[in-house]
C-alpha cells in the first residue's frame, strides 16, 4: 500500500492545490511541498524491502491484459527517490521564484501532478499504465512550459507537446505488437522474453523523444521559455530522465536485446553527445545553453546503459542522480541570475560574483560535478560510465565520450567566465532572495555531499544491477 | 418499458402545445429535461442489472413492428439522453427568442422519437421512416433562426439527404418486390438465397448510410451543416443525431443483418481510414472553431468505422465505446464553441486568444475534451481509442492500426491549435473585456467533461461489463 500512496497523494493531491489558493497562497504552497515530499518519505520507508528482495508491489486485475500493477523494486525506488528530491527543492525554491506571476495556483497543480505521475511511471510494472502516466507528464509539461502565455512561449510548449507525443504514439504501437505477442502488457510475466528488432526501434523512438536524444532534441532547447523552475523539472531532474528511466526498465530489467543495439544505442547517445555540446559551446542565451548541456549529459547516461555491464549501468544509473542534482542546481543558480538581471544573454552580463557570491559558488560547485571533477559527485559516474565502455570494447566510443567530456568542461567555465567573472557588461543585480539561495546551495553542497559519500548511493546501485538478468 | 421510449416522449410533445401560450416554453423544457435526464440514468444502469431492460415488445397489433433492447439500444439510448440534455441546456441560454425556444424544444423532441426508435427498432422500413423523421426535423433546426448562411448548410444537407432517401428508398423497394419483407430476419434469409440482387439493394442503403454518416467521400454536407446551425442545434446534431442516422444504423444492420465478409471489412476499413485522414488534415487547415470540430467529427467517425471493420467482437466494443466517447467530447465541445460565441461575439481563431484566463471554466473544460479527443490518457477518449487499436492489431490490420495511431498526433495537433489560439496565451485586446459565460452554459461542459475524466478513471473498472 505504501508505494500506492506514493503514487496517489500527489496525483490527486495536485488537484486540490488549486482550492487551497483560493483559500491561502501560503497553505497551497506548503501542501504542495509536503504532496511532493511525502513522495520522498514513502519511497525512503521503501528501500529497506527493496533491498532485502521482498518487493512490495500492488495490483488491481483487469481484463484483457490491463493489470494495474504497482512495484517497488531498487530501480523504481532509487528514480522516486531522485526525483521527488529534487522535485521538492525546485518546489521549495518557486515559492520565491513565482510568486510575482499569474497562473500560480495552476503552476503548482501541474508541478505536483507532474511529480505524482512521475512516481505512477516509475512504479508502475505495466506497459499500458506507463504510457497513461508518460502522457500525464506530457499533459503536465505542456502548461508549465507555456507558463508566460506570450504566443513564442505556447508555440514552444506545443511544440514539445507534439514531440513528445508522436515518439509516445510510436512507442505505443510497439507495445500494442508486445500484446499482440505475448497477451499481456504486463512487465512482470514479460521478464526475459526476446523482442524482435523493429519493436525495439519503436520504443527507442519514444525514449529519444522523450530524453531530447539525437534526432528528436530540438524541443528542449526551446522549452528554455518556461521559468527557471519548470526547465529544472523537465531538463535536468525528472522529464528527461523518464526516456532514460525506461530504457533501464525495458532493455536491461525487463526483455533481452540483441547485440546489435548494445553498439547502435552508444553510437546514437556518442553523436548526440557531441552535436549537442558544440552547439552549448556557441549558444549566447544561458538557458539554452545548460539545456543543450543536458541533451549531452544524457548521451553519457544512455552509454553507460547500453554498455551491459556491472559498471558501465551501475554508472549510468549514478549518473541519473549526479545529473539530477548538479544540473538542477545549474538551471536554479540560471533562474536566479535570470531573474536579478532581467536577462539571460551570457554576452551583457559578468562580474556577477561580487554582487552574488553565494549563487556564483554554487554555480561553480554544480558544474564541477557536472564537468565530473573529483571529488564531486558527477566524477564518479562519468568515469564508471567510461570505464564500463571500454570494459566492453568500445574503444572508438569512448574516446569520443571523452571528447565530449572535454568540451562539457569547456562550455560550462566559458559561461562562468562570461557570467560571474570578469567586468561587468551588463548591470550587476543584488543576490536572490534567502529561500532561492538556499536551495541552490543545498544544490551545490549536495553534489560535493554525494561525491565523498559516494560509496551510499553506490552500494544501493550495486544491489539494483546485480538484480539485471541481461548483464553478461 | 421500451414502448415507453417513443410514446413518453410523443404524448408529451402534444401535451406542452395544448397548454396555454404563456406556461409552453417553460413546461417543455422542464418536461424534456426529466424525459432526458430519466432516459440517461436508464440507459447507463441497465448493463449493470440495476433496472431491468424488458426484452422483446410485440407491437404487431398496434403498429407492425416491434421494439428490441439490447446493449447496443442502451449505447444509442444513453448518448441521446446525454447529448440532449447538454443541447437543452445550451438552447435555454443561447436562443434569446421564446418562440425560438419552444420551437426548438418541439423538435428536440421529434429528434429523441426519432433516436429511441432507431435503437430499437428491426426492420428496414420502419428504421428509415425513423431516419427521415430525424432528418425532416433537423432541416428545420438548421433554419432555426432563418439566416441567410444557415439556408446553405441546410440546402446541402437537405439535398444530399434526398440522394440518400432515394438509395434507401428504391433498396428497400427492392426488398419488398423481390424477398417479400423488410423485416431483419427476412433480408439476412434473402443475402443468403438469393444473392446478387439483395446484395445490391443492401449496398444501396449502406450507401445511404455513408451520406447521413457523413463519411468521406459524401462529406461535403457536414462542415456547412454543422457550421451554420445554432449553436444547440450543432451540439445536438455533432453529438449525436448524423451518428444515429448513420453510424448506429450501420452498426445495428452490421451485427444483425450483414455480418463481416471479408469485402465489408475491406470496405470498412478503406473508408475509415480515409475518413480518419482526410478529416483531420482538413481540420488542420480550419479558423472557425466549429468548421473545425465539424472536420474533426469525420475523423472521430473513421475511427468507430476502422473499429467495426476488424469485424471482431473486441472491435464492436471499441466502437461502441468510441461512440458514447464521440458524443460527450464532441457536444461538449460544441458547448464549448457556444459559449466562447456567444461571450465573444466570434469563432474566428484568428480574432481570439487567452480566454482561458477570462473564461476559466470554458478554458479548462475544453482542454479536456480536446485532449480526450486526440486520444490522450487518462481520459476516456484514450481507452477508447486504445481498444480500437488493440483490436485492430489484434485482427492482423498493422497498417491500418498505425494510420490509427499516427493520425492520433493529427489530432492533437489541431487541437492544439485551436488550444493556442482561442484558450492558451496571451489575452488578445479584442476579448480583453469577455467574461465567463452564464452558469446554464457551463453545466453541460462541466458535466460532460466530469464524465469524460469520470469514464477515464473508472474505465479499467466496468470494462468488464463491456468485454463480457
Amino acid at each position: 500500500m505504501t508505494v500506492l500512496f506514493a503514487v496517489l497523494l500527489p496525483t490527486i493531491g495536485a488537484f486540490i492545490l488549486p482550492l487551497a489558493g483560493k483559500v491561502s497562497k501560503l497553505l497551497r504552497n506548503i501542501l504542495a511541498l509536503l504532496l511532493v515530499s511525502c513522495s520522498f518519505i514513502l519511497s525512503l520507508i521503501l528501500i529497506p524491502s527493496a533491498l532485502s528482495g521482498h518487493i512490495e508491489s500492488f495490483r488491481v486485475a483487469f481484463p484483457l491484459g490491463l493489470d494495474f500493477v504497482l512495484a517497488a523494486d531498487p530501480l523504481a525506488v532509487f528514480m522516486a527517490l531522485v526525483s521527488s528530491f529534487v522535485g521538492s527543492i525546485i518546489v521549495l525554491y518557486s515559492f520565491d521564484y513565482i510568486n510575482h506571476y499569474e497562473n500560480q495556483n495552476e503552476y503548482y497543480a501541474m508541478v505536483v501532478l507532474f511529480l505524482g505521475s512521475m512516481m505512477g511511471l516509475v512504479y508502475s510494472q505495466s506497459l499500458i499504465y506507463l504510457y497513461v502516466f508518460w502522457e500525464i507528464t506530457a499533459i503536465a509539461s505542456w502548461r508549465l512550459i507555456g507558463f508566460y502565455r506570450s504566443p513564442k512561449d505556447v508555440l514552444k510548449a506545443d511544440k514539445s507537446f507534439l514531440v513528445t507525443a508522436f515518439g509516445a504514439l510510436v512507442m505505443l504501437i510497439a507495445f500494442i505488437a508486445i500484446f499482440g505477442m505475448f497477451g499481456t502488457f504486463d512487465l512482470t510475466v514479460l521478464k526475459g522474453h526476446v523482442l524482435p528488432g523493429v519493436l525495439i526501434g519503436l520504443i527507442l523512438v519514444g525514449i529519444l523523444s522523450k530524453s531530447a536524444t539525437l534526432p528528436f532534441h530540438t524541443w528542449l532547447p526551446d522549452a528554455g521559455v518556461a521559468p527557471s523552475p519548470v526547465t529544472a523539472l523537465l531538463h535536468a531532474a525528472v522529464l528527461v530522465k523518464i526516456g532514460v528511466f525506461v530504457f533501464a526498465r525495458l532493455f536491461l530489467f525487463t526483455f533481452n536485446i540483441g547485440v546489435f543495439w548494445h553498439t547502435a544505442v552508444p553510437v546514437i547517445a556518442a553523436v548526440s553527445a557531441l552535436v549537442a555540446a558544440g552547439a552549448a559551446l556557441i549558444e549566447t542565451d544561458m538557458k539554452r545553453i545548460i539545456a543543450y548541456s543536458t541533451v549531452s549529459q544524457i548521451g553519457f547516461i544512455f552509454l553507460g546503459l547500453a554498455t551491459g555491464n556491472p559498471v558501465g549501468v551501475a554508472g549510468g544509473m549514478l549518473y541519473i542522480l549526479m545529473h539530477g542534482i548538479a544540473k538542477g542546481g545549474l538551471f536554479l543558480t540560471a533562474g536566479i541570475v535570470e531573474q536579478n538581471t532581467h536577462n539571460k544573454d551570457i554576452t551583457k552580463m559578468g562580474g556577477l560574483i561580487s554582487t552574488m557570491p553565494l549563487t556564483a559558488v554554487s554555480f561553480l560547485f554544480c558544474a564541477f560535478s557536472v564537468m565530473g571533477i573529483p571529488p564531486f559527485g558527477g566524477f564518479f559516474s562519468k568515469f564508471m560510465v567510461i570505464s564500463g565502455a571500454v570494459d566492453a570494447g568500445q574503444i572508438a566510443i569512448s574516446i569520443t565520450f571523452i571528447i565530449g567530456a572535454f568540451m562539457t568542461i569547456l562550455y560550462l567555465f566559458r559561461m562562468f567566465n562570461l557570467v560571474f567573472l570578469g567586468e561587468a557588461r551588463g548591470k550587476l543585480a543584488a543576490e536572490g532572495s534567502k529561500l532561492m539561495v538556499f536551495c541552490v546551495v543545498l544544490l551545490a553542497i549536495m553534489s560535493l555531499g554525494s561525491g565523498i559519500l559516494i560509496s551510499y548511493p553506490a552500494d544501493f546501485v550495486r544491489i539494483m544491477v546485480s538484480q539485471v538478468g541481461g548483464i553478461r | 418499458m421500451n414502448y415507453l421510449l417513443i410514446f413518453v416522449p410523443f404524448i408529451a410533445l402534444v401535451l406542452v402545445n395544448l397548454l396555454p401560450k404563456k406556461l409552453r416554453p417553460i413546461s417543455s423544457f422542464l418536461v424534456l429535461l426529466l424525459i432526458l435526464a430519466a432516459q440517461s440514468i436508464f440507459a447507463a444502469l441497465a448493463p449493470f442489472g440495476l433496472i431491468r431492460a424488458v426484452g422483446a415488445v410485440r407491437m404487431e397489433h398496434l403498429f407492425g413492428f416491434h421494439l428490441l433492447i439490447d446493449n447496443l439500444s442502451l449505447l444509442l439510448l444513453l448518448s441521446a439522453g446525454i447529448v440532449g440534455f447538454s443541447a437543452l441546456m445550451v438552447a435555454w441560454h443561447s436562443i434569446k427568442d421564446e418562440d425560438d425556444r419552444f420551437n426548438f424544444t418541439n423538435l428536440l423532441f421529434i429528434l429523441l422519437i426519432g433516436m429511441n426508435g432507431i435503437s430499437m427498432l428491426r426492420d428496414l422500413f420502419s428504421l428509415y421512416v425513423f431516419i427521415e423523421a430525424i432528418a425532416v426535423s433537423t432541416f428545420i433546426m438548421i433554419l432555426l433562426y432563418k439566416a441567410r448562411e444557415a439556408y446553405e448548410g441546410a440546402l446541402k444537407y437537405l439535398i444530399l439527404s434526398v440522394v440518400a432517401s432515394v438509395m434507401m428508398l428504391s433498396s428497400i423497394a427492392l426488398f419488398i418486390m423481390f424477398c417479400g419483407g423488410t423485416s431483419f430476419e427476412v433480408i439476412k434469409l434473402s443475402l443468403v438465397s438469393s444473392g446478387a440482387l439483395a446484395r445490391i439493394a443492401i449496398a444501396l442503403f449502406i450507401c445511404g448510410l455513408f451520406i447521413k454518416g457523413g463519411l468521406v467521400p459524401f462529406h461535403g454536407w457536414l462542415a456547412d451543416a454543422y457550421t451554420s446551425a445554432p449553436a444547440p442545434v450543432s451540439v445536438v446534431l455533432a453529438g449525436v443525431v448524423t451518428k444515429a442516422s448513420g453510424i448506429f444504423t450501420l452498426i445495428r444492420l452490421l451485427t444483425a443483418v450483414i455480418g463481416f465478409s471479408p469485402a465489408t471489412k475491406d470496405l470498412l476499413l478503406i473508408i475509415g481510414a480515409i475518413s480518419i485522414v482526410i478529416g483531420a488534415l482538413a481540420a488542420l487547415g480550419q479558423k472557425d472553431i466549429k468548421r473545425m470540430l465539424a472536420y474533426s467529427s469525420i475523423s472521430q467517425m473513421g475511427y468507430i468505422l476502422v473499429a467495426l471493420g476488424c469485424g471482431t467482437r473486441l472491435g464492436l466494443i471499441a466502437a461502441a465505446f468510441h461512440f458514447l466517447n464521440h458524443a460527450i467530447f464532441k457536444s461538449q465541445l460544441f458547448a464549448n464553441a457556444a459559449a466562447v460565441e456567444e461571450q465573444t461575439g466570434s469563432r474566428d481563431l484568428g480574432s481570439l486568444g487567452g480566454l482561458a484566463q477570462k473564461m476559466p471554466v470554458t478554458g479548462i473544460t475544453s482542454a479536456i475534451a480536446s485532449l480526450s479527443t486526440a486520444g490522450i490518457p487518462p481520459l476516456s477518449g484514450f481507452w477508447s481509442k486504445l481498444l480500437i487499436i488493440i483490436a485492430l492489431w489484434v485482427s492482423g490490420n498493422y497498417f491500418y492500426a498505425v494510420i490509427a495511431v499516427l493520425a492520433s498526433l493529427l489530432t492533437l495537433a489541431y487541437f492544439l491549435t485551436l488550444q493556442r489560439e482561442a484558450f492558451f496565451g496571451q489575452v488578445s485586446v479584442k476579448v480583453s473585456s469577455v467574461t465567463e459565460a452564464s452558469a446554464g452554459m457551463l453545466i453541460p461542459a462541466v458535466l460532460l467533461s466530469a464524465m469524460t475524466v469520470g469514464l477515464g478513471l473508472v474505465f479499467p473498472f466496468v470494462i468488464k461489463y463491456f468485454v463480457r
